[in-house]
């Protein structure tokens, strides 16, 4: 039994981070916002139809793996879950299966925009850093490597 | 300790186990991308997508009941039919139907432009064609659709030919390119497609709006210097002239993305070319203005802000009427500006409809020179006459 528990403890970091994609609804974004206990949490919104949004992804990833304990990074496209084969497949192409992701649970995406940041037109890429202490900082477009050092 | 893994059991977010064909998985519906017009007769038509289809209904009472769905392409393909890429309608002089949609092909980003044709009022549509000559596996979408003066159909859509053939030989190549092509057999068969411009956004609608001497012009979100999101104007030659493109927004909105967001034209049989475009420089801003190419639009207005997006526009004699989707915490409001005068003021913004469920993008319909917008929502199909 112990044996078995171990096993199980060892298993849910790897099952919690796993590339099952959630969707998010506009209930669930107060939820996502709640400021991290420490670091940064970024939300990193991409969208299928967006070519500049797998760099800015893989940036970044790299950003997060240079910090991984200041920065819980999550990936969240703007497409709606019944494109789940197509946004899962980019996730894992783009290798950022590994975060937690999430894609909107709306076939029409402004709400959740405008629940998220209502100062955020829907444009892509955009990342939505959110402090421990309680300060957002949000940013379209790919992020420059001046813009990208500043996330933390 | 069984205790124990049973609460750890517990702490696992049950979602973990939901995967593909579960039934925790949202039913896929048809995605709200439609375009709607009215032919001569005053019939209201509409076009959208569900099952590989591009399907048509028609109503004969302002859209409060719709007939059955006839089907434009016999043979289900992909269909983009979201946001700012959606099936397209437009009619020829003698009430000939064209329907022109992007169809996404197996690579992220590809599409090949369709189009297809009825001349028997909808009740059946030509085999469809692949608009394009060439017919490499890149994007061509984002088809816009008119039918110029002189009964030629007019097809313009971003096309990538051009960034991957310099993204080959190590040159820089920002965005896209705007290619355009027409029909002057009635949709039979298209001329070899003309080029339009290097280098505009890849992800934004194009507005294609009809001149007072039959002509057509665009409008689309161009790029210009260091990514900076303006939008070009061009008037669409298919003579032997060259299309001249000069800037006509000058907001400085800088981007490396995708603003998903194309703009609206409309012109006045005085020729007055009124415009609506979306920036997000500072406060996402949806913005009138009446073009004058080559320098900064004249009665420039910030028509909404936060939240609202989406807009469209039309013009009949003197009165200018803007809508927009305005989108709040409890869900969204189809909203209207209105001008008596040209264009010179507007009045206060207004609620017209209400959706609890997503919406389409509207779209300004006119009959008689009454004003509609049709508006398609996860509720259904509305068509919203203006008020007077």
């Amino acid at each position: 039994m112990k044996r078995l528990l171990l096993a199980f403890a060892l298993l849910l970091p790897t099952i919690a981070m796993a590339g099952s994609l959630q969707p998010l609804t506009a209930a669930d974004v107060p939820a996502l916002l709640q400021p991290p206990a420490h670091g940064v949490r970024i939300i990193a919104l991409w969208a299928l139809d967006c070519a500049y949004c797998e760099p800015n992804l893989e940036a970044l990833a790299t950003l997060q793996r240079a910090h991984p304990h200041e920065i819980e990074l999550l990936t969240l496209t703007t497409d709606s879950i019944g494109q789940r084969e197509a946004i899962e497949a980019r996730l894992r192409s783009m290798q950022m299966d590994r975060y937690p992701a999430r894609a909107y649970a709306e076939a029409s995406p402004e709400q959740i925009n405008f629940l998220l940041d209502p100062d955020w037109g829907g444009e892509t890429p955009r990342v939505l850093v959110i402090r421990a202490d309680g300060t957002r900082l949000g940013i379209s477009g790919a992020l420059t490597p001046a813009q990208l050092q500043k996330l933390r | 300790m069984r205790r124990l893994l049973f609460a750890l059991l517990c702490l696992l977010p049950p979602a973990l186990f939901a995967h593909e064909g579960m039934s925790m998985d949202m039913p896929k519906s048809p995605e709200l991308g439609a375009s709607a017009a009215f032919d001569s007769h005053g019939r209201l038509y509409l076009v959208d997508a569900a099952d590989g289809h591009v399907r048509l209904r028609h109503s004969d009472d302002d859209g409060r009941t719709l007939s059955a769905p006839v089907e434009v392409n016999a043979l289900a393909e992909p269909i983009y039919a979201e946001g700012e890429n959606r099936p397209k309608l437009a009619f020829g002089p003698h009430d000939e139907l064209y329907v022109s949609w992007s169809q996404p092909r197996a690579k992220p980003w590809t599409g090949f432009v369709r189009f297809a044709r009825s001349l028997d009022r909808g009740e059946h549509f030509s085999e469809p064609l692949t608009v394009h000559h060439d017919r490499a596996e890149i994007t061509h979408r984002f088809d816009a659709l008119v039918v110029d003066g002189n009964g030629r159909i007019v097809i313009a859509w971003i096309d990538k030919r051009d960034v991957i053939a310099a993204t080959a030989q190590g040159k820089p190549y920002l965005g896209a390119a705007v290619y355009y092509s027409w029909s002057d057999d009635g949709g039979a068969s298209f001329v070899p497609e003309r080029k339009l411009v290097d280098q505009s956004c890849e992800c934004c609608r194009i507005a294609l709006a009809r001149m007072p001497d039959g002509g057509i012009a665009a409008l689309f979100r161009n790029i210009y210097g260091d990514n900076i999101r303006d939008h070009a104007y061009a008037v669409l030659r298919t003579g032997g002239t060259v299309s001249h493109v000069e800037r006509a927004t000058f907001s400085d909105w800088q981007i490396a993305g995708c603003p998903h967001h194309g703009p609206g034209l409309a012109i006045g049989s005085d020729g007055v070319r009124h415009a609506v475009w979306y920036e997000a420089k500072g406060k996402p801003t949806i913005w009138y203005g009446q073009l004058d190419p080559g320098h900064a639009p004249q009665h420039p207005l910030a028509i909404a802000s936060a939240g609202a997006s989406h807009a469209d526009v039309a013009v009949h004699d003197r009165t200018v009427w803007v809508v927009w989707n305005q989108v709040g915490a409890n869900g969204y409001t189809l909203m209207l500006r209105r001008s008596t005068d040209n264009g010179a003021h507007f009045d206060a913004a207004r609620e017209i409809a209400r959706s609890s469920s997503a919406v389409a993008s509207p779209q300004l319909l006119q009959k008689q020179g009454h004003a509609f917008v049709a508006w398609n929502t996860a509720a259904g199909f509305r068509l919203i006459e203006m008020p007077r």
